[in-house]
């Protein structure tokens, strides 16, 4: 069918900042879409609050949207843009919430906006737990049993029934709060009356259990004319009980027969007709019983899902792309499979490999929080590896995960508690099976405690076995076959140096001597039954190689890896600009990488796709097949940065900033040597090899220190000590753990700059000329990590001296680290003295907002830079002070937000320090720096109350400080309630507001008035260790009820601005297309901004 | 079933892809590659071949065993036209189909069963005549191996058997077929082999994903449009996949309805094929 021509701008929601559980694969989904719709002739009106996304780029859409995806905003857009139509399905659950809540208030009627790809009732059905229930029973499909209860004892009877274990779930609890499951009789009956306790409406769900069973996806499309294809089956490595983005997951499906798969597929068609889904993919989740073989249906995304992306990669199908086609009308006859050109999309891909998906969780960074894998997501992000067999793929997966996981458990555990591991799952699980096995426990053993299938666990045997025959050799000993067999089966040169008693690089020869290479291998949807157009590699140990690697001027980029907190999506945003930039000046472009939720894993990005893991030797044989021109390693973040002066050594030629100069910024030492030479300032700082030296240094220093291990990535490990024990007690620790071992590993000690501000820069440089990109000031104080600080661009509290002095150095130390690309500095200003903090002669976090917030696509600049191509060629619109070079700002004020995973890790504490642990970052952008702000809280998750009480408890620092922001809150007609202290402080200055009791000092208390919706605003900064009770038990309850806590006065500052200038304000919304149009009279001098 | 692993296969399907089909020998012992390529050049190439004869069963035989189905909640012996038939009456009608064994899959007699048929299997060479006299509702042509052209005996069984009685062929039962209404076949490049073959039903313009396994194809210019309907198309190569005639009782297709593994999209044909002989019947 040819496609609607009864619309002709259609809107996109995107997911909004990175969560757990929602990450750049939405990204990748909607840029996608936006590119397909568009190159069918359709304008795109996008939005999406996420600046570090290729989806905000201004070229992707026609209209770009950086605002909070919030109602009222989104309504602003509509009556603005008047689009036809809005497909709702691929900005992830955030995306969908947000396209059924505007259905449901009658926006969309309003407006005459269709919803495209699925509908509001197939929506609800497939969301709503037992409407999709329901509809699987019409079509004689199984679903868990389940009942709905109001009381205890015709609770008890049903639970009976169904048998044990038993599931409850009450209702309306908020994150599944009262949960939980019961293994008999009498546990039922008492965790059943606190569930109905904890439902608001005295009303639970059980629901017969399917832990244990064993879980599979199908990844499913259907067109208008109802034709329906299966992309990819996915089985979880890890059954019924763990969430699917915390399994190892593998396609295509391993241990089905073809009977029960075609079950499964016969289900799935059945499903997206029932529930209604017209066009685009779902994905739909099946539990099997092993013993009896049953199958059920455990739940349906009628969307584009985390799922999806890892189908698409996995197989070379882009299913967000299609789905967008479909929804326009299109069929998938009528489309063409982009990789072999002559073949239509009616088709199901044919995986003659085997993908293997691994999670990488960071649970160090939140300390107490449960490390159990439940039904609850954890993983911060995911690699994915490609190999000829599940073995090959699953080596190449744990050697994408960094740092690289140890592949044997410590021996020390005892049986019991190995057999505990086993059986409760946990982030190092893969290593307890590996441990078990060592120890020759039985496979049926390992089995009957995992519940992991037998084949998974008889490759693992496998694994083992072989290990052994490859160590009773040596390197002179082992035979070519042996060698062969081992890599076959995914053995690395790291591994089988451990095996053979030598080093990786000799591994390396002896089989290059021996003639042991891998080969490259195509993902071509077909199995090689027809030609490929689009170079998707992956490695193997085979005979024929199909990389087709030609010569011409070629530039390859390194990714980054695996999300983490700290390095994320915006790294990706680099690389794929890098693609972007070079592929535009003629080179062919080649990338690597491992993370299948990106955009840079995309065959659409880059001209070569290498989705491989980012180790030494596997980019080396990439190198070597290649031989390209130049490597970009300062785009992926540390991943690609740890190996670049191996790469270096071994020929690669690294383009942009030296691998040395990168180095020695890294090198306190050396870095403090050259800071002293061109005299700029630095905290005073020392470095400890032992607890009691670390004690002397920090007293050397003076109180208080920032302490922390010499490799650092988002600030892990970090502690500001405001007393010599903290700092004895952190270089014990870190000496247990073994971050300060060997005289390569001492722990650093900084001298803190209380009440200092911080500064972030971003420059480009050429090797001759710098240009600042950007001078962004932090909301919150100096001590906060900067990827968890609020930050506004242009500077708006910023003397011009200080601004000059930090030009000055910026400009200095780039030409001091001949910097060729992108350079970030961290600045601290305490009392008008610049300090700097910190250089980073690589892209950083902030390159795509600064990016955004400027119209100059820095990471595209600097990608010609190291190319060679220089500052003054490229036009940039700069203005000069002082013989110094900066982007002209424009005229907003866009203001970064960091997004926490809190609401995951509960119990755990909220508060900000120097430990990174945001997972995304939104960008608000209005005209006053007080909307903007209010608008970066509100895409963050906190709305800023426009009436209602503020409750207010500040250190004795901030009661100083305090009273302007009380003046601008009541100013707005807010009430403000405080603590006795904070009370008394503005009693002093002259302002009267009711005092609360702390949470000690008797009820109702603050966090009973939190409890109890009397609170609309929490500003609560911290007092330091001693009162940690008080303050988390405060910012606690605000994040389970959902009120906004702020936990810095600058913030506090801000927010009192924001809502002075929100209140009766309309939302007011831009498009970057016009923001980013210069007006010449506006571009102003950074510093001159009012 | 001979399987061959540890070889690239890669390597090997896009050397077929290049060069087309060949003779090829499986070796499972240290024989030196020089004599195993002279005894792949020794075997005869598929064209011209008549296999079918070589493969039938020599004698007729009952078939009434139906598939094993797992669909849940349908217990483990129930079949789903028992299920179909417990639920109505229209289930109780049977049919006997004579079935022509070129090399025939017993998922195609399992099926058969399960959509309420009795089936008298027969060897390739069975004469019309003798055919008909088993009186069928209905003849299966079956799927077998080699080139169809060949296969003239069959092609005359046919022509015979045309409007006598309701015809359904499957595969190389489908190239007969072309040949028996006047067209002609020809040999594929490297044919269709694999679970996931895109076919169009052009009457419903519907997708099929289909299990192929052929060399030889009809050529649907070769045969005479007065008579036939082409019904379906391999939307990967376009070549035909399907037919029927315009006013007699015979439909084909070249790939595998029946497909065990493979999806189960085109499982209606069967129901085609049933309410064809329902109609005969009436």
């Amino acid at each position: 069918m040819p496609k609607r021509t009864d619309i002709a701008k259609i809107l996109i929601i995107g997911s909004g900042p990175i969560v757990i559980g929602q990450a750049c694969e939405f990204d990748y989904s909607g840029t996608q879409a936006c590119k397909a719709l568009r190159a069918e002739g359709y304008e795109v009106v996008l939005v999406n609050s996420n600046p570090a996304t290729i989806m905000t780029d201004p070229e992707i859409a026609d209209r770009t949207y950086i605002e909070p995806l919030a109602k009222e905003y989104l309504e602003a857009i509509i009556a603005k843009e008047r689009p036809d139509a809005l497909l709702p399905t691929v900005g992830g659950q955030t995306g969908l919430n947000i396209a059924v809540e505007l259905a449901e208030a009658g926006i969309l009627e309003k407006y005459n906006v269709q919803l495209i790809g699925a509908s509001l009732r197939a929506i609800k059905i497939a969301e709503d737990r037992l409407l999709f229930k329901d509809a699987c029973r019409r079509i004689g499909l199984e679903v868990p049993a389940s009942e709905v209860v109001n009381d205890v004892p015709e609770a008890i009877r049903l639970a009976d029934q169904l048998g044990y274990p038993v599931v409850i779930r009450p209702s309306f609890t908020l994150g599944g709060t009262g949960g939980s499951i019961a293994y008999n009789h009498e546990e039922f009956a008492d965790l059943i009356s606190r569930a109905l306790d904890a439902s608001p409406v005295h009303q639970a769900l059980i629901e017969e259990s399917v832990l244990g069973w064993k879980e599979y996806e199908l990844e499913v499309m259907r067109d208008c004319r109802d034709n329906f294809v299966v992309i990819c089956s996915i089985e979880n490595f890890d059954p019924m009980g763990v969430h699917t983005g915390d399994s190892i997951t593998v396609a295509p499906a391993q241990t089905l027969t073809d009977k029960e798969y075609q079950r499964m597929r016969g289900a799935a068609a059945a499903i997206i007709r029932e529930v209604g889904v017209e066009t685009g993919g779902s994905n739909i989740q099946f539990a099997i019983d092993p013993e009896t073989g049953r199958m059920t249906v455990i739940e349906m995304n009628p969307r584009v899902s985390r799922s999806s992306a890892l189908a698409s990669k996995a197989t070379g199908f882009p299913i967000a792309k299609i789905a967008a086609k479909l929804a326009l009308g299109m069929t998938l006859d009528e489309i063409p499979n982009d990789i072999t050109r002559k073949t239509p999309c009616s088709f199901e891909p044919t995986i003659d490999y085997v993908v293997v998906k691994i999670p990488k969780w960071q649970f160090e960074k939140f300390p107490g929080s449960d490390t159990t894998l439940t039904t609850q997501m954890k993983s911060v992000g995911e690699v994915m590896a490609i190999g000829r067999t599940f073995q090959e793929a699953l080596c190449k997966g744990i050697r994408s995960l960094e740092p690289h996981s140890p592949w044997r458990a410590p021996n020390e555990v005892t049986t019991a508690l190995l057999r505990q591991k086993l059986s409760i799952p946990g982030p190092d699980r893969l290593h307890w099976l590996f441990e078990a096995i060592e120890r020759g426990m039985t496979c049926e053993e390992v089995c009957s405690l995992t519940k992991i299938d037998p084949w998974f666990i008889r490759h693992l045997e496998d694994m083992v076995a072989l290990d052994r025959r490859v160590a009773a050799m040596n390197l002179q000993s082992i035979s070519p076959d042996l060698l062969l067999e081992a890599k076959r089966s995914g053995a690395s040169d790291e591994e089988l140096a451990k095996l053979l008693k030598t080093t990786p690089a000799e591994v390396r020869t002896r089989r290059h001597e021996l003639g042991v290479r891998p080969v490259f291998k195509r993902v071509d949807t077909c199995a090689a039954e027809f030609e490929s157009f689009t170079p998707y590699l992956y490695s193997t140990y085979e005979e024929e190689d199909e990389s087709g690697a030609v010569d011409r001027p070629k530039i390859m980029i390194l990714g980054s890896g695996p999300n983490r907190i700290g390095q994320g999506i915006e790294f990706d945003y680099c690389c794929c600009h890098a693609a972007f930039a070079l592929k535009e000046d003629g080179y062919e472009t080649i990338m690597v990488n491992c993370n299948p939720e990106t955009v840079s894993t995309d065959y659409d990005t880059a001209d070569r796709l290498y989705f491989e893991p980012l180790t030494l030797e596997d980019v080396l044989a990439v190198i070597d097949r290649e031989k390209p021109q130049g490597v970009i390693v300062q785009f992926g973040g540390q991943t690609p940065l740890n190996l670049a002066l191996e790469l270096k050594r071994n020929g690669a030629k690294i383009i942009g900033t030296d691998p040395e100069s990168i180095d020695l910024a890294e090198d306190r030492s050396r870095f403090g040597a050259l800071l002293e030479e061109l005299k700029i300032p630095q905290p005073h700082a020392g470095t400890a090899l032992a607890p009691q030296e670390a004690v002397k240094v920090a007293s050397e220093i003076g109180l208080p220190v920032l302490v922390r291990p010499s490799y650092v990535l988002g600030g892990r490990a970090m502690v500001i000590a405001y007393d010599l024990k903290t700092v004895e007690d952190y270089a014990t620790q870190a000496a247990l753990i073994g971050t300060l071992s060997g005289p390569k590993r001492p722990i650093l000690i900084d001298q803190f700059l209380e009440d200092a501000t911080e500064v972030d820069v971003d420059a480009l440089a050429d090797g001759e000329d710098v240009v600042i990109a950007g001078i962004m000031e932090h909301i919150e104080e100096a001590g906060i990590h900067s990827g968890d600080s609020s930050c506004v661009l242009p500077a708006v509290s910023l003397k011009p001296s200080v601004l000059e002095r930090i030009r000055d150095y910026t400009a200095r130390l780039a030409r001091a680290l001949h910097v060729v690309g992108v350079m970030n500095v961290q600045y601290a200003i305490q009392r008008d003295t610049v300090y700097v903090l910190e250089v980073n002669p690589r892209a950083s976090r902030t390159i795509p907002y600064v990016s955004k917030a400027t119209g100059v696509p820095l990471a595209k600049v600097a990608a010609r830079l190291m190319t060679g191509r220089k500052l003054r060629d490229l036009h940039l619109p700069v203005v000069e002070t002082n013989g110094i070079k900066e982007l002209a700002v424009l005229d907003f004020f866009a203001v970064k937000s960091p997004v926490f995973p809190f609401n995951k890790f509960r119990g755990v504490d909220t508060i900000l320090g120097p430990e990174m642990r945001s997972t995304g970052e939104v960008m608000g952008v209005s005209s006053t720096f007080g909307l903007a702000f209010a608008k970066a809280q509100l895409a963050a998750g906190q709305r800023l109350p426009l009436k209602g009480t503020v409750f207010l408890s500040v250190n004795d620092r901030d009661k100083r400080h305090v009273a302007p922001v009380v003046k601008d809150l009541l100013a707005a007609g807010l009430t403000v309630i405080a603590t006795r202290g904070t009370a008394a402080a503005l009693g002093a200055a002259g302002i009267e507001v009711e005092s609360v009791y702390k949470v000690n000092e008797g009820r109702p208390n603050i966090v009973d008035l939190i409890k109890t919706a009397k609170v609309d605003l929490v500003i609560n900064t911290p007092l330091g260790r001693e009162s940690f009770y008080d303050e988390k038990s405060i910012r606690r309850a605000s994040i389970r009820y959902n009120i906004p806590c702020i936990t810095t006065l600058a913030a506090a500052s801000a927010a009192a601005r924001g809502i002075r200038d929100m209140a009766g304000h309309d939302a007011e919304v831009a498009a970057l297309q016009d923001l980013h149009r210069r007006k010449s009279a506006a571009s102003v001098a950074p510093g001159d901004h009012p | 079933m001979p399987a061959i692993s540890e070889i690239d296969t890669r390597a090997l399907v896009r050397h077929l892809r290049e060069v087309g089909a060949l003779r090829g020998v499986v070796a499972t012992d240290d024989t030196a590659a020089e004599q195993l390529i002279a005894e792949a050049r020794a075997l005869p190439t598929m064209a011209g071949q008549e296999l079918a004869s070589r493969v039938t069963s020599p004698k007729p035989y009952r078939w009434s065993r139906g598939s094993i189905d797992l669909s849940s909640p349908v217990p483990a012996d129930k079949t789903p036209i028992e299920r179909k038939r417990a639920a109505g009456p229209e289930g109780n009608s049977r049919y006997h189909v004579v079935a022509y064994d070129f090399g025939i899959k017993q998922n195609i007699l399992r099926l058969l069963v399960d959509y309420g048929c009795d089936v008298t299997v027969v060897p390739a060479q069975t004469s019309a005549e003798d055919a008909l006299a088993l009186k069928p509702d209905g003849v299966f042509l079956s799927n077998g191996p080699g080139d169809p052209e060949p296969i003239g005996y069959a092609v005359a069984n046919i022509r015979k058997l045309l409007g006598c009685v309701p015809i359904f062929g499957i595969c190389l039962g489908h190239q007969l077929c072309g040949l028996a209404l006047g067209g002609r076949t020809f040999k594929l490049k490297f044919g269709h082999h694999g679970a996931n073959h895109p076919v169009k039903n052009l009457l419903t313009q519907k997708i099929e994903i289909t299990s192929q396994n052929h060399g030889f194809c009809v050529d649907p210019d070769s045969l005479p449009s007065s008579d036939v309907e082409i019904t379906h198309v391999n939307l990967n190569d376009h070549t035909n996949e399907g037919m029927r005639h315009r006013s007699l009782p015979l439909f084909s297709v070249q790939y595998h309805p029946e497909a065990s593994p493979g999806p189960h999209d085109a499982r209606y044909l069967f129901d085609q094929f049933t309410a064809m002989m329902n109609e005969a019947n009436r």
